[in-house]
């Protein structure tokens, strides 16, 4: 069902680093899981939560994403006066923080005609219905409502990834820890707030009038004393994709039953849209081996594919291995190679008979177009 | 309206009775092929390649399933502002409303549709076909050689040549004569159900053919044959790429088992000519520690725990550990229990075979009350959709259940 909310979503994260990954395309168009890019999940959850209203910040490496997104049709959001906005960025902006991004979207968001707003970075990745969040923020009249998820004791090392929140009995949140040393609550911000419209243009424009560009600081944090600022608190899986390694461990989660069949919402109907490639279905030869992977469409897999993440339109050859891998669409692994522990990008060629062999700790990756 | 040079028609009002369990809820046209298509994907995939962007698609039987599947027509890129495609089910006029009585009278009742156009030139396809055909290429002939009506035809091995209806030709490959699955035929030339008319002419000829009521109103047995005793130019435009009738289910069992070859006569992935579906929102399939799949094809959506050989599996299949699965074709949605058994089947969409079940055996004691030897020749076994087979049943190969068959009797439909 339709509703009052529209969506905000960040297409970059400056506090995430993906290395190569993110060299020539925005941190939303990064592809995972098979035939999905980072944005796809946000996106899907906003759509599947009713909301038809939905701009996405961009910066100069818009291509790849806006090639993605098109005119929105795979998700529903080619709309009349409603649908897909790519709102566009001003190189002598010198945009660094979220606020300057929401200043920069003001047109966007006074033209709307809803009166709530999700603001959302694109890089957590859950399967999340809004209306809920929505329900909770107009029974409890909140002012801003941010979504976090219990993360439980992260180790030291980890804790400059999180935002974490003192969350009262009531829910209120009274104080914030911004990526911290020490460890003082197991609430951690999902990136992700509601607001009503209004009052997300007084804020920003008085944080505008003084310099100040971090929402979490300079909005959120500054303000939760005076303003009804509250949490709610998410329950499912998530995770925040910021780095290399959390981005291949989130393509590794999804081996498992239970991270698809909520993610995708293979169960409750809130479904992963993405953009559609018309490929064929995969094609598995007389002598694949293929064990505990994931494997989109239009794929040919005529050797060995063991814990992979394979995107659409691969060729794994004739006695060829590939473990712990994620192979990004239409990458060519011929006869004979040997992949471990590695990471492709779209369009790799590796030659017959090649060994790429990275760590389980630190996977190889091999940049867009290389032939090996 | 805008004019257009050429509009399609497509006629997939057929019941394709011979296709027994399948077409129970569903026009054949709508009947899955290749494990992400229906029948009328490859004509309306062709149409868009071909830049045929006006499209009437005719439905009469069981048309729900059809009329949602085409929708605004975006998957084959023929959602467009001027044209795009239409359905087009009969309807009641001021002066009388009736249903498509055959070919030429579905046509005939859409006259208003395609005038609307204002074509030159119309083109007739049937929605039974799998093939990739440059509509373009044969509309470019028909022009070249200022005919009146091109007939596309293929070359059929001459043994089979009776089961068509086949085309004798001079050299400059003007039609001479149609036999309609003649006994003692003089060319193997077939054919293939598609044409190009020149719509001034086909529209004379279909009003006449109205008007006599002894015509049957079909393309084949009365149109073709009066254009051709009135002198009107008929070209055959020869056709070499696969082409194949999906009307039974032997012929359907086929064609997608060719789809396996090592060397197939059908290339589904052939580069530009893509072959458009309407996409089913689903993950990647996941393939277990525990999956054996060997030579087959297997859609987005899937879980594969069990073992599968031969076969084409379709969106969203669960085949669970221990199952097994050859020279089979599993729909959209399918569910195989552990330990079950399919051996050259055809199943269903959402049908759920239970675990331990087996179905398409010889084994003696298997139960063969269902073998239907009109619909499921050369031993198919064919499970309809939607429907349950209960733990360990066995189904004796040959043959076709459309209702639940469970152990105790009383839990089941019949």
């Amino acid at each position: 069902m339709q509703n009052n909310i529209m969506g905000l979503i960040f297409s970059e994260n400056p506090e995430a680093n993906l290395g190569d990954l993110t060299n020539k395309r925005a941190l939303a168009a990064v592809p995972v899981g098979g035939r999905y890019r980072i944005i796809d999940f946000v996106l899907s959850n906003m759509v599947n939560s009713g909301i038809i209203n939905v701009g996405i910040t961009t910066t100069a490496r818009t291509q790849s994403l806006t090639d993605h997104l098109g005119t929105g049709k795979d998700w529903d959001l080619d709309r009349k006066g409603n649908g897909l906005f790519l709102l566009p960025y001003y190189e002598s902006d010198n945009v660094v923080g979220g606020i300057p991004n929401i200043f920069n979207a003001f047109g966007f968001l006074k033209r709307a005609k809803q009166d709530y707003v999700v603001v959302s970075d694109c890089n957590t990745v859950c399967n999340i219905t809004y209306d809920d969040v929505m329900a909770f923020h107009m029974d409890n009249e909140a002012d801003i409502t941010l979504i976090y998820a219990n993360v439980g004791k992260i180790a030291e090392s980890e804790l400059k990834r999180h935002i974490f929140l003192d969350v009262d009995d009531n829910n209120r949140i009274t104080d914030m820890q911004i990526y911290p040393t020490i460890q003082k609550s197991e609430s951690s911000y999902l990136h992700s707030f509601l607001i009503k419209k209004d009052l997300l243009l007084e804020l920003v424009g008085d944080c505008m009038a003084h310099g100040k560009q971090s929402i979490s600081m300079d909005m959120l944090l500054e303000n939760v004393s005076r303003l009804k600022i509250l949490g709610y608190k998410f329950e499912g899986y998530h995770k925040k994709i910021d780095s290399v390694r959390s981005y291949y461990l989130f393509n590794l989660d999804l081996l498992k039953k239970d991270v698809r069949d909520e993610l995708f919402g293979t169960i409750d109907d809130n479904k992963i849209f993405t953009k559609v490639k018309d490929m064929i279905p995969t094609k598995y030869g007389r002598n694949s081996n293929v064990s505990n992977s994931f494997i989109a469409d239009g794929c040919t897999i005529e050797g060995t594919v063991k814990n992979c993440i394979i995107f659409r339109g691969v060729t794994v050859g004739a006695g060829a291995t590939v473990e712990n891998a994620i192979i990004m669409q239409n990458s060519q692994i011929l006869e004979n190679c040997l992949v471990e522990n590695a990471i492709f990008d779209k369009e790799v060629v590796l030659r017959k008979g090649k060994k790429l062999v990275g760590q389980e700790t630190y996977p190889v990756m091999i940049g867009k177009r290389v032939i090996v | 309206m805008n004019s257009k040079e050429c509009v399609a028609m497509i006629l997939a009002g057929g019941q394709g009775s011979r296709l027994g369990a399948l077409t129970t809820n569903v026009a054949k046209p709508a009947v899955p092929f290749g494990g992400k298509y229906r029948i009328i994907d490859f004509p309306l995939s062709n149409c868009s390649h071909s830049g045929i962007d006006t499209v009437g698609v005719l439905t009469q039987y069981q048309p729900l399933e059809l009329n949602t599947y085409i929708g605004s027509g975006q998957p084959w890129d023929l959602d467009r502002r001027n044209g795009g495609v239409y359905v087009l089910p009969p309807y009641v006029s001021a002066e009388k409303g009736e249903w498509y009585k055959g070919t030429a009278n579905a046509i005939y009742q859409n006259i208003g549709f395609i005038s609307q156009f204002n074509p030159e030139y119309v083109v007739i396809l049937s929605g039974d076909h799998i093939y990739k055909m440059d509509y373009a290429a044969m509309l470019k002939a028909h022009k070249k050689a200022g005919a009146d009506a091109t007939i596309a035809v293929i070359e059929v091995p001459w043994t089979e040549a009776s089961r068509f209806g086949i085309m004798n030709t001079d050299e400059n490959m003007n039609i001479t004569e149609f036999e309609e699955k003649p006994e003692k035929p003089k060319s193997n030339l077939a054919s293939m159900g598609v044409y190009v008319f020149s719509w001034g002419p086909l529209k004379k000829y279909l009003i006449a053919d109205e008007n006599d009521p002894n015509s049957s109103n079909d393309f084949g047995k009365n149109i073709i044959p009066q254009m051709l005793k009135d002198g009107l130019k008929l070209l055959a435009h020869r056709f070499d790429g696969y082409w194949k009738d999906v009307g039974t289910i032997q012929s359907l069992w086929e064609a997608n088992m060719e789809l396996l070859d090592e060397d197939p006569k059908f290339v589904l992935d052939s580069g530009s000519w893509k072959i458009y579906s309407k996409n089913p929102v689903l993950p990647p399939q996941y393939i277990s520690e525990t999956a054996k799949i060997s030579n087959s094809y297997i859609t987005e959506g899937c879980e594969i725990c069990g073992e599968v050989e031969h076969s084409v599996i379709s969106a969203g299949v669960t085949v669970e550990e221990g199952a097994i699965i050859r020279d089979s074709i599993i729909f959209g949605g399918v569910h195989i229990g552990s330990g079950a058994v399919v051996y050259k089947s055809v199943i269903g969409a959402n049908t759920f075979v239970s675990p331990g079940a087996k179905i398409g055996c010889t084994d003696d004691d298997a139960n063969s009350d269902y073998i239907n030897e009109k619909i499921c020749t050369d031993n198919i076994t064919l499970l309809g959709s939607n429907i349950v087979i209960d733990e360990k049943i066995k189904i004796k190969s040959g043959s076709m259940v459309v209702k639940n068959v469970m152990n105790n009797a009383e839990k089941g439909e019949e």
